[in-house]
């Protein structure tokens, strides 16, 4: 009975609000580059301390990878469980070559950005293909994913198995620096959001909202809802693909846990639930306070698991739209009480 | 035993119905004619509990039932047969006619008369629901619905995707129950078949009653002849 | 080979299990929940909790079924009310998310309480010879009970009238609905039932091997999985793809190891929602 697929009130009415999205050009670029301006301060705060840099680090690291995400689930309501699989592709397929096969950094990334793109067009061709719906798309990348952590368990030789391995391309250069990596990720962050924003813009991100909107209305209106839903997913993929690999390079080291199940996915599943499904700024937002609560919660322990799990509980109950919109939504309401 | 008063509904926001009225006395057969989407389904769909009315009451035996849902209405002997049938398919004929006494046990008696009046439903008992024709179908769903000995029962559009010989079997069972004391409430688009059937009748057109009177009157006027009984 | 296959046949039927509530879960309400291992793991602390206070292991058993569908039942009467009033697949995504987060809390709450939590229910005796090959007692008593719970499944299903109006309401809910049965009231039940048999599953698992505080996630996923090869709402397909899984799990994990074996069980199941979405022993609508 409930596998039918619905419209209107499908899948994307848990979406949070679509922003409008502003025809100008400046508006568009001012606020990506307030943004950027802002976090590139923090260093000047931060800088002295290679465990906060190394935070911070990774918290830009979740910004792009919850953008990426917002991508394919905001844009186009494909739930992909395996954000932190593409990301790993992008990882541990870099180290190997740069490491293993002898191939330079660069190059490294490049090829295994590919890989992760061209397994997430894959994914998204067959869940278009096979009309799977975001019931049976979150199961299938689901399973894609633990087939990941598996292969990743099982190729020990090649990927360190559970303790992980190091890197050693890179070592000694700027990449594992204390200051020049930050603003490396920052730079992916800014890019992967300003790549989004004009998305949106073109008639691209036209076709999204009217598929997130309505899908059959968007299909009667001559919008060629599979392929939008693939060009996302490759996009979003190549964001995961090449954000993992760079972080990879930077942090030096990488272990089933660098691109977990439990640390990635469900982490960018909140954030980007707080900051807003759909929403342009919501990963930023939704990464940079986790980021935070998450520096706060470390000395908890197992109770992170808890407070994540309630948080993902209260989050999408109360504030289904993310907790950003709401609260945008009140203070308009309050400013301009007719609407 | 039925009334309805004031009755309006539809689908999101827009009123298909509009402030409908009539009744259904004890021991009554009364039809509801009028063309395809004139309203009948609406009608009956927020009647019975599967659709929020936008207005208006219905009582049953003295209570409001107006809201009350689908299952409960059920419960209190008004029974509706959906033109859309929603047997259980992958059942047995058998299991489909249990689950009609459902919540009590199912009464040998009540069941042994439901057989005698379809025996095509006898012959079939093990046989799952998916697999039968569209005319056994049809009984199978009457049969349920009497299966739990109902006070009154609604059917809409029992001849709905019937060849013209299973439309009347299926009216001519209708009538066996009439005699033995049933009230029933008709939909019809077919208008002679439910005309032969009903004592009284209602017209509904574009979502209002138009017209209403006995078989017999509605049989007479002009305008029923021209529209629903092909006579000019 | 023939061990691995009745190995792979205890698996199979504790599997099966699992994947019943789940399926059923699915199938009457359009609810799939992730939390399914972590309830099953919960009760099973109970259990070792109440044995460790010494109480006798029916009583703790007992205790532990009682928590299990105590689980299913808080979680009908809490997180899941506002799931119930959206419809398709907004509603399936919800109560995905919510049990998610669900799943994490109890995982997160074992862990941080009983970190090295375990429950292990050692049944005495030797090996019992099957078709030349030894088998722990404590496997046969597993099978011998979940096969027992399959057969009254089995029975509740097919032979009274309260497990007929729960399969009538995964067959048509308005049909139900116009034959007087209350979806949300079968609903319950089941979350209840599917809560007993998570932990009756638990149970007899610990009499193969031990369940720690960390099984829940690779339960809830072998739950999922056999769930959809199934075909969801199948309790039938549920027995079936438990049972092929189960040994293709064992015979795969002999010849070439544990963790192609799982990318293997992963494959099957990725290629049965492509091939047949509605499960092996689905049929089109």
């Amino acid at each position: 009975m409930s596998d039918r697929p619905t419209h209107s009130a499908g899948a994307f009415s848990l979406g949070g609000v679509e922003a409008h999205a502003s025809r100008s050009l400046p508006r568009l670029l001012l606020p990506i580059a307030a943004v950027g301006a802002g976090l590139a301060l923090l260093p000047l705060w931060l800088g002295h301390s290679r465990v906060l840099m190394g935070v911070a680090v990774l918290g830009l690291a979740y910004v792009c990878y919850t953008i990426a995400f917002n991508v394919i689930f905001g844009s186009t309501g494909q739930l992909f469980l395996c954000v932190g699989a593409l990301a790993g592709i992008g990882g541990y397929g870099g180290a190997i070559l740069a490491d293993s096969a002898g191939w330079p950094i660069a190059a490294s990334i490049l090829a295994a950005t590919l890989a992760a793109t061209l397994t997430g067009g894959l994914l998204s061709f067959v869940a278009v293909r096979r009309s799977l719906g975001v019931i049976f798309t979150g199961i299938i990348t689901l399973i894609f994913s633990l087939s990941f952590d598996a292969l990743v368990l099982g190729l020990g030789e090649l990927t360190g198995g559970d303790t992980g391995r190091l890197i050693t391309s890179g070592a000694g250069t700027l990449l594992r620096d204390k200051i020049p990596p930050y603003y490396l990720m920052l730079a992916l962050a800014l890019l992967f959001l300003l790549v989004h924003g004009l998305l949106r813009r073109s008639h691209v991100g036209w076709a999204f909202r009217a598929l997130r909107d309505d899908e059959v209305a968007a299909e009667l209106a001559g919008v060629d809802v599979a392929r939008y839903r693939v060009y996302a997913a490759l996009v979003g993929a190549a964001m995961l693909g090449l954000a993992g690999s760079t972080y990879a390079f930077t942090e030096g080291r990488i272990s089933p846990t660098t691109f977990g199940f439990g640390e990635v996915d469900i982490v960018v599943l909140v954030m980007l639930g707080f900051g807003g499904i759909g929403a342009l700024f919501g990963p930023i937002v939704g990464a940079v306070t986790f980021t935070i609560v998450d520096e706060i919660l470390i000395d908890f322990g197992q109770l992170r698991h808890v407070a994540y799990g309630m948080l993902i509980i209260l989050l999408f109950l109360r504030l289904p739209r993310g907790a950003i919109p709401t609260l945008a939504g009140l203070w308009q309401r309050r400013r301009r009480p007719k609407g | 035993m039925l009334e309805v008063a004031g009755f309006s509904a539809g689908y999101q926001g827009n009123d298909v119905l509009h402030a409908v009225a009539f009744r259904v006395d004890a021991g009554e057969a009364v039809m509801i004619i009028g063309s395809n989407g004139a309203g009948k389904t609406t009608l009956f769909r927020a009647m019975c509990g599967l659709l929020s009315p936008s207005a208006g009451q219905v009582r049953f035996e003295g209570n409001d039932i107006t809201r009350l849902p689908a299952e409960r209405i059920a419960r209190l002997g008004l029974r509706f047969v959906s033109a859309e049938r929603h047997l259980f398919p992958r059942m047995t004929v058998q299991e489909n006619l249990l689950l009609g006494a459902y919540p009590h046990r199912p009464d040998p008696q009540t069941l042994s008369t439901v057989l005698e009046l379809f025996p095509r439903l006898a012959e079939r008992r093990r046989q799952h629901a998916g697999t039968m024709s569209g005319g056994e179908q049809q009984m199978l769903a009457v049969g349920r619905a009497l299966m739990s000995k109902p006070r009154l029962l609604v059917l809409d559009e029992p001849s709905t995707g019937l060849a013209p010989l299973l439309a009347q079997a299926t009216y001519k069972a209708l009538r066996v129950l009439r005699k033995q004391g049933l009230t029933v409430l008709v939909a019809e688009q077919q208008v002679p078949l439910a005309m032969a059937f009903s004592d009284r009748g209602y017209v509904l057109e574009n979502g209002f009653i138009r017209l209403q009177g006995t078989t017999a009157e509605l049989a007479a006027h002009p305008g029923i002849r021209s529209a629903y009984l092909g006579v000019t | 080979m023939i061990a691995n296959i009745l190995d792979g046949i205890v698996l199979g039927l504790q599997f099966g299990l699992l994947a019943v509530g789940l399926t059923l879960v699915y199938g009457l309400g359009g609810v799939l929940n992730l939390a399914h291992g972590q309830m099953a793991v919960a009760a099973a602390m109970v259990v070792a909790l109440a044995q460790a206070a010494g109480l006798p292991i029916w009583l703790a058993a007992g205790l532990g079924l009682l928590a299990g569908g105590l689980m299913g039942l808080i979680l009908d009467l809490t997180i899941l009310r506002p799931v119930y009033r959206l419809r398709g697949e907004a509603r399936v995504l919800l109560s995905l998310l919510l049990t998610l987060g669900v799943s994490f809390t109890v995982e997160g709450f074992l862990n941080w309480r009983y970190a090295l939590g375990a429950l292990s229910l050692r049944i005495g005796g030797g090996a019992v010879e099957i078709l030349g090959v030894p088998m722990r007692r404590g496997s046969l008593a597993a099978s011998a009970i979940t096969l027992a719970t399959f057969a009254a499944l089995f029975l509740f299903f097919r032979y009274t009238s309260l497990g007929r109006a729960v399969r009538s309401v995964i067959e048509d809910q308005e049909g139900a609905r116009l034959v007087g049965i209350y979806p949300h009231r079968m609903l319950r039940l089941i979350l209840v039932l599917s809560g007993v048999l998570a932990a009756l599953v638990a149970i007899t698992r610990a009499m193969v091997t031990p369940i720690d505080v960390h099984s829940g996630l690779s339960i809830t996923t072998f739950a999922l999985i056999v769930t959809v090869v199934g075909g969801l709402g199948n309790v039938a397909g549920a027995l079936l793809a438990g049972l092929i899984l189960g040994i293709v799990n064992a015979v795969a994990a002999d010849l070439i190891g544990t963790y192609i074996s799982l990318i293997i069980l992963l494959g099957a199941a990725a290629l049965t929602i492509l091939t047949r979405p509605a499960g092996l022993l689905g049929v089109r609508e």
